[in-house]
């Protein structure tokens, strides 16, 4: 028993010597690339491949997070703070940049990403990376709010895709009726307490010509009329009605799983639902759906929350310029097309969008460029997650509570908005 | 006892006095001095300025904070009852002589040793408004009437609740356990003897005799209830609308979230406080029914 032990502990050693004199031989750099948990690891698996058959002295090691922003994001600023250089490269939210490039975490990339090489990206995911005339991040896939339907129901019921709120509910009450199917619901879409539904309600709110933050007077806007009616026509006429109850503790996978098992109608998403939708092993609508902008209220224009990821590079990394050269492959026009035609996801480089594949593959993608470009981002703001915080419990209470007191809890949510808004204020004078 | 044993003696505790030190009193420390301080990660420029009892004023003003330890409360005083009064039936059965006792035993441990995270992702399922059991052992294939458990404020406190009291009932089972196991088969029969029933012989041996256990397990069910973190983060984070957003769960939101690190230590604090003013309230009293029992 004993040798046996010991044979073993002997073979591990030689192992573990073997692995580490083949690092040695070929002395490779390695970076270390933190991310989250990507919907189709495979492809991003093969991108870094690639790059690394391209670049023999660098080795990519991932490090992959939890599938959630706000999780992913507790881990990354736990390490950046404590000036972790372990990390070299990491993926961003859209969110993000403003804390981060404030705290000083952030590598500041306006020498290497020159201006002309901005311009060839889109101008919102730009505009995200930039903080105080500085650049410290690259877009690498842009996201927007868009609008999924079941286009065979919609052509079956004689329906042009809805441009109001209105207009869906009243298609759908006539689809449900027609159908006569208790499973199905009319919309699908992300009302847990959490970042998306930050997204998801201030689309309501923009589409009813309101905002969240006048970002010019610095000012809280949420108890405004225009946010205030948005917000209580998501709880008296979507929450339990034309969405089930259950939503209230959907995130997108959730809500994207009730709209491909053929459970809704209507489902709002990002641009990476599109390929899971269309994948019959995945998807019971596969060829059965369209896209479009989301609906709006009468007489104002329909708008989407900007998303997306982007690249940064840890300030405290020691390896600047290897990280560097990982970033320039993954955003560049070859990865992009890589990204938007295997995994679905929409580039940041305007040029992808003429590519002849992707416009043959994904033809959708073109009629949204105008809508990516329109795309609005949330609070551009170094204290955003505290804001965040208290958007998500905001509109949580209000659409929870079937009799919940909206112009009230505005009140106080706007108060410390306020407040949060004064305290980001003091540092950038 | 030489005293030479004595300095040996000491001197083996070293390493276990270190551990200590660093890994629990270090980082406590750092959350105390933290909580007087306003230290924000995202605004580095205000630097950490000492800001003595302010986070600890501003903790009571805060409505949101107000609610979460209502809602603490309430998990704790719900859990705890429930997971004694189930723990004392498990410990009064299994401390019976019947075969398979020894295997059921074991069995009843097997929620506590489940690690909390991976029973909460269970819990979650089982409460899953689409394909949940709990839906579907109640309601059958009417999917129609099913209910979204931890989308509602009301039942999403509750399914946390419900989670927490099959998980360490049997923790508390065997605290219990071990207070019966002491009680002198004598005494039983001695009653028995005399005529006494079986609920006679409950209320006048087993009851008293096993009022230190349960006290023990009361306090260890209160104190490890306060704490209540990981449940509520994998199965709710919080929401909807706050209904399951506990102490420690606001805390780690102010700190790891919004990167408030004063603010949340101070949430830290105070739990640590409340929980040590319980802990001393109860040891005392547990102390006192434990000199009654030797007289």
């Amino acid at each position: 028993m004993r040798t046996s032990i010991k044979s073993r502990i002997i073979l591990i050693l030689g192992l573990f010597y073997f692995m580490t004199g083949v690092v040695f031989a070929g002395e490779p750099t390695d970076i270390v690339f933190l991310t989250w948990k990507t919907s189709q690891p495979k492809v991003w698996a093969n991108l870094i491949e690639e790059f690394q058959r391209e670049n023999p002295g660098i080795r990519v090691k991932l490090q992959v997070a939890p599938h959630s922003s706000t999780q992913y994001h507790a881990i990354v600023t736990q390490r950046l703070k404590n000036k972790d250089a372990s990390v070299d490269v990491f993926f961003m939210d859209v969110i993000w940049p403003p804390e981060f490039a404030n705290a000083g975490w952030l590598l500041d990339l306006t020498p290497r990403f020159k201006e002309q090489q901005r311009a060839k990206f889109l101008p919102g995911p730009i505009a995200a990376n930039t903080y105080r005339g500085k650049i410290y991040g690259v877009p690498c896939y842009l996201a927007a709010g868009l609008f999924y339907y079941r286009s065979d129901l919609l052509r079956k019921y004689g329906f042009e895709p809805p441009r109001t709120w209105d207009e869906m509910l009243s298609q759908g009450y006539e689809i449900l009726k027609g159908e006569n199917d208790p499973a199905l619901s009319i919309y699908s879409a992300q009302f847990k307490q959490y970042e998306g539904l930050v997204c998801d309600m201030m689309e309501f709110i923009w589409s009813n010509g309101g905002t969240v933050i006048d970002p010019k007077a610095n000012r809280s806007t949420l108890a405004e009329p225009p946010a205030v009616d948005a917000v209580s026509f998501v709880r008296d006429r979507i929450i339990g009605k034309a969405s089930p109850r259950g939503a209230l503790n959907y995130e997108e996978p959730e809500s994207l799983e009730l709209f491909i098992q053929g459970k809704a109608v209507f489902h709002r998403n990002w641009p990476y639902a599109w390929s899971i939708a269309n994948n019959p092993k995945r998807s019971r609508i596969a060829g059965k759906t369209g896209v479009g902008t989301l609906p709006a209220f009468p007489g104002h224009a329909p708008a989407s929350a900007l998303g997306g990821w982007q690249f940064g590079i840890n300030r405290w990394s020691r390896h600047y310029d290897e990280a560097w050269r990982f970033v320039q492959f993954m955003t560049s026009h070859q990865s992009q097309r890589t990204l938007a035609l295997k995994a679905g996801l929409a580039p940041t480089r305007r040029s992808v969008y003429q590519d002849l594949e992707v416009r043959k593959k994904m033809p959708h993608l073109k009629a949204f460029l105008p809508a990516f470009e329109k795309a609005r981002p949330r609070p551009l703001s170094p204290v955003y997650q505290m804001i965040s915080q208290e958007l998500q419990r905001f509109f949580s209470r209000a659409i929870a509570g079937r009799k919940s007191n909206i112009p009230a809890l505005a009140g106080v949510a706007s108060k410390k908005i306020q407040k949060l808004l004064e305290l980001g204020a003091m540092v950038q004078r | 006892m030489t005293p030479g044993d004595k300095k040996l003696y000491l001197f083996l505790l070293v390493p276990a006095i270190l551990v200590l030190l660093l890994f629990v009193g270090a980082p406590i420390c750092q959350s105390i001095f933290l909580s007087f301080h306003r230290d924000i990660i995202a605004l580095p420029q205000l630097k950490t300025p000492f800001v003595g009892l302010d986070n600890f004023g501003e903790l009571l003003r805060d409505p949101v904070a107000r609610h979460s330890f209502l809602i603490t409360v309430i998990f704790v005083a719900t859990t705890t009852s429930f997971e004694l009064l189930i723990g004392l039936l498990i410990a009064l059965l299994i401390n019976h002589r019947f075969p398979g006792r020894g295997a059921l035993r074991a069995c009843v441990l097997i929620p506590w040793a489940i690690p909390t995270v991976v029973s909460a992702q269970m819990w979650r399922f089982l409460f899953n408004d689409a394909y949940g059991m709990i839906n579907y052992v109640i309601f059958g294939v009417e999917s129609a009437r099913y209910i979204p458990w931890l989308a509602m404020p009301g039942t999403a406190l509750s399914a946390l609740i419900i989670a927490d009291i099959w998980k360490t009932s049997s923790f508390a089972a065997l605290l219990i356990l071990a207070g019966l196991q002491v009680i002198p088969d004598e005494l039983y029969r001695a009653a028995r003897v005399d005529g006494a029933g079986s609920w006679r012989r409950f209320w006048h041996i087993t009851w008293p005799l096993i009022r230190p256990a349960l006290l023990v397990a009361l306090l260890f069910r209160t104190i490890d209830a306060f704490r209540v973190f990981d449940l509520a983060f994998v199965m709710t984070p919080g929401g909807p609308a706050d209904a399951t957003n506990v102490l420690q769960l606001y805390g780690y939101k102010k700190m790891f979230v919004e990167g408030w690190m004063g603010y949340g230590s101070a949430i830290s604090v105070s739990v640590f406080l409340i929980v040590l003013v319980l802990a001393i309230i109860y040891l005392r009293t547990i102390g006192r029914h434990l000199m009654e029992a030797r007289a």
